[in-house]
């Protein structure tokens, strides 16, 4: 098999809502290189590698504490491998 | 026959309110910020408070400490309120269920009778200061300018009565329902010496004409008061057979943690603002070391009555 030499993409996609515009503009924040699409009810979140969010930033953006736990909540699709979903960080990319 | 399903977007012609979009651009935007920013009138007063001439009715000159843009300050648990409500709702829920609890089964009054004393004679009567500050504090929701502070304000406000409530629930459960140590905290509170010197120090700072050194006053108080009464006492109450009392003052700490949120960032606010930091700084330092020295000797005295009841803590 070859090197990919493009990073492979993945993607969240989140429900649009009042609830979950801090956490989107938290995953902006710690994400430079995403790009953000807006469908009726639903933001595709997509980025090359990897998406990381922080639950600091999230909570930061929302005013109260939030576990991480609640992007359950949020979350309607996405692309990757969940890598790592501890108490502070969820990380989504492609491990292979 | 064959249906081809489509969806099509519309665009909404603006995507939040104008006071919103003048700051930030036309961007969706939360409650908070639809709901607060530039929000209290600024212009075209028609009168004049007439009781004080050189002011408006909304002005920033009710006190001593600026702010270049008075939105330069934002609650960091952007409450509005819903949230607001919501969050103290659930704060009362848990109070109310750890109180049934110990009502149930008369924790409260099973307390060693030092405890039971202290909790008589030094915590209960403090719902009084908690009405004091709630005075204070509300006069900062009048004065203060711009919405987010005058906000946080008027909900910390509220809180006292919150906390005085709880304390009165506290005394209650503690006479068996009955209203005798709420009768004895009064009297405690105008004549027992040990709370002479928090009452002379309240019932002075609600004079003071500057609101936000009156709050900051009162700040000075509960950040000696809280921890040392609240948190400090939590080890001595579960080793000394008076676990009730901690089970009660874990509520008093939690609010306190909640209302550092908005007065640290306030703080912050003022000390960094871009025209005024070194003003404001200035004018900080003297409230600090004029109410932090009073505040210190009323809470020392608070603090002998409690080593009188329940023996050195310190």
């Amino acid at each position: 098999m070859s090197v990919p030499t493009t990073r492979r993409q993945v993607g969240i996609d989140l429900q649009e809502s009042e609830e979950n515009r801090p956490l989107i503009e938290a995953i902006r924040q710690d994400n430079p290189e995403l790009t953000i699409r807006h469908l009726p009810g639903l933001v595709k979140l997509q980025s090359a590698g990897q998406i990381v969010i922080n639950r600091e930033t999230v909570e930061e953006h929302l005013g109260r504490e939030w576990d991480t736990g609640e992007f359950q909540l949020a979350i309607v699709s996405y692309a990757g491998n969940f890598s790592e979903w501890d108490d502070d960080q969820i990380i989504v990319k492609w491990e292979h | 026959m064959q249906y081809e399903l489509r969806y099509q977007v519309i665009e909404p012609k603006r995507q939040t309110y104008q006071n919103v979009i003048d700051r930030l651009g036309d961007q969706p935007a939360s409650r908070y910020l639809e709901g607060t920013l530039d929000v209290e009138p600024r212009e075209n007063f028609h009168y004049r408070p007439t009781w004080i001439q050189d002011r408006e009715l909304y002005d920033p000159r009710y006190t001593a400490l600026q702010l270049t843009d008075a939105y330069s300050f934002l609650d960091p648990r952007q409450y509005y309120y819903t949230p607001y409500v919501t969050n103290r709702a659930a704060a009362h829920d848990e109070f109310g269920k750890t109180l049934a609890y110990l009502e149930k089964r008369e924790l409260l009054a099973k307390m060693p009778a030092q405890w039971r004393d202290l909790v008589a004679s030094v915590v209960v009567p403090l719902r009084h200061f908690e009405s004091g500050a709630q005075l204070i504090t509300v006069n900062g929701a009048r004065f203060a300018y711009g919405t987010s502070l005058e906000q946080c304000c008027t909900y910390a406000a509220f809180d006292r009565i919150g906390n005085a409530q709880m304390l009165s629930r506290v005394g209650i459960a503690l006479a068996n329902g009955t209203a005798d140590v709420l009768t004895g905290a009064k009297s405690d509170w105008l004549e027992a010496a040990h709370l002479q010197p928090l009452r002379r120090l309240v019932e002075e700072i609600m004079i003071v004409d500057d609101w936000a050194e009156a709050v900051l006053a009162v700040d000075a108080v509960d950040q000696l008061l809280y921890p040392k009464l609240y948190a400090g006492l939590d080890e001595a109450a579960l080793l000394g057979g008076a676990g009730a009392y901690s089970l009660v003052s874990q509520h008093f700490t939690s609010w306190f943690a909640d209302q550092r949120k908005w007065l640290d960032a306030l703080t912050n606010a003022w000390q960094s603002d871009p025209e005024h930091a070194d003003a404001n700084t200035a004018v900080l330092q003297q409230i600090e070391q004029t109410w932090g020295a009073r505040a210190q000797e009323a809470v020392d005295t608070i603090d002998a009555a409690i080593n009188a009841r329940i023996g050195d803590q310190s």
